[in-house]
């Protein structure tokens, strides 16, 4: 890929994940930035506060996200001096869709997934592709480690999967801590057999209190 | 399209204790296009061992029936039954005698060796040989089942919550893939006995 003068992407791997609870979200992701076999950093952060109550994780090409998080967070203090509060997590979920689909015929290389609160409290997860797709689940993964870790999610929160139709209630019924301890076991699958994820876990959890960090070691190997 | 993803396909096999499951989907397709609902990969070669064949479906049968005929010739040199390690070289074996014109399949063989110690390993197209201890898997769906057994597996487990643990992990995986599903084949073999059930899981 990297013979063709004209390629301009690049993958710099990583996962990202998201459970929306019924009071609070947990947005994850590794902190690792590769290129081809070789790590760059171990302790690059994938994720992004846009709002008081909005979080965005995202995985893929870092010169195209790093992009992309300024051009939102930009748009999102444009939206505080226009309208004299915070962007709420739904508003922001439409603006990064139409962000993305802006470039739809020169896209940012970039697989996001947007966790917060919506206006009523309620916990919110929202999955895109590339071009700005995006539909709002209980729970998604994006990244080179994402189809490890979607089934096992698929399976231990069986209720807000967007695989059951009629769509059910998109949250999930676990309690903010059996969530964070669900993420860190995925998590800890992904790093055993993926090769662009470990290093660290970085952790962030939202909810009526506000926004929590925590950061958990990971293979390095 | 890549040829080993023209049929779809999912095989899993996981060490329990004393005992050992192995696993597939049902589905048999052409591309998009559902073909059979009922289609076998996971085939008998003596009571205590097993192969799953992975892959292009027209090699997996012609493959399984070459190592059928093999061992058959072995049984009767040999007046024994074959031991999985053998076993598994041969597979090997034949697969890279077709090293530059190879069978698109990837086989996932478990037995009971042995002591009736558990055996699995799976090897490539080419016939690269990887034991394993804990689980192996292959098709179409194999990064989902990564995911799923290295989160849901544990070591030493009996066979009734080794069929269970099998069955989520299998179910899970193919239920995020659209070439591989429509139900699963689980067989769980014991020095005692092989018990074979039919789950029946998103019918897409």
């Amino acid at each position: 890929m990297s013979r063709r003068g004209d390629w301009v992407y690049e993958n710099n791997g990583g996962t990202c994940v998201a459970i929306a609870g019924a009071d609070y979200c947990v947005v994850a992701a590794d902190t690792r930035l590769s290129v081809g076999y070789n790590i760059l950093t171990r302790d690059h952060s994938k994720i992004c506060e846009l709002a008081d109550k909005c979080v965005l994780a995202s995985s893929g090409f870092q010169g195209d996200i790093k992009a992309l998080h300024k051009n939102l967070a930009a748009r999102e203090l444009l939206y505080q001096h226009q309208h004299n509060k915070r962007m709420s997590c739904p508003a922001m979920a439409q603006l990064l869709s139409n962000t993305l689909y802006y470039k739809r015929f020169f896209p940012y290389y970039a697989f996001n997934v947007l966790g917060g609160l919506d206006s009523e409290g309620k916990g919110c997860v929202f999955t895109y592709d590339a071009v700005g797709s995006y539909e709002r689940t209980g729970y998604s993964t994006q990244g080179t480690g994402s189809s490890l870790i979607m089934p096992v999610l698929d399976n231990q929160l069986k209720s807000p999967s967007p695989l059951l139709l009629p769509a059910k209630d998109a949250v999930t019924p676990l309690s903010e801590s059996e969530a964070v301890d669900l993420v860190k076991d995925v998590f800890a699958s992904a790093t055993e057999r993926d090769i662009y994820t470990g290093d660290k876990l970085e952790i962030v959890v939202i909810n009526k209190a506000g926004m929590k960090r925590e950061y958990i070691d990971l293979r390095k190997d | 399209m890549s040829i080993f993803e023209y049929n779809g396909s999912a095989v899993v096999a996981m060490v329990g204790k004393n005992c050992f499951a192995i696993a597939c989907d049902r589905r048999l397709g052409v591309q998009l296009q559902t073909v059979a609902t009922d289609f076998r990969r996971v085939f008998k070669v003596h009571d205590k061992l097993y192969i799953g064949l992975s892959g292009l479906a027209t090699d997996a049968q012609t493959l399984y029936q070459k190592v059928v005929f093999r061992h058959k010739l072995y049984q009767l040199r040999e007046e024994r039954d074959m031991k999985p390690q053998t076993f598994a070289s041969l597979v090997s074996t034949l697969l890279y005698e077709k090293r530059f014109g190879p069978y698109f399949c990837q086989p996932v063989i478990a037995g009971l060796g042995d002591d009736d110690e558990p055996f699995i390993c799976t090897t490539d197209c080419l016939g690269a040989k990887e034991l394993a201890k804990d689980f192996v898997v292959s098709g179409t769906a194999s990064e989902s089942l990564y995911g799923a057994c290295e989160s849901m597996y544990k070591p030493n487990m009996e066979p009734e919550e080794l069929f269970e643990t099998i069955s989520q992990a299998l179910q899970a995986s193919v239920d995020r893939d659209c070439l591989s599903g429509w139900g699963g084949y689980v067989l769980v073999v014991t020095p005692t006995e092989v018990r074979e059930r039919v789950i029946k899981g998103r019918m897409d």
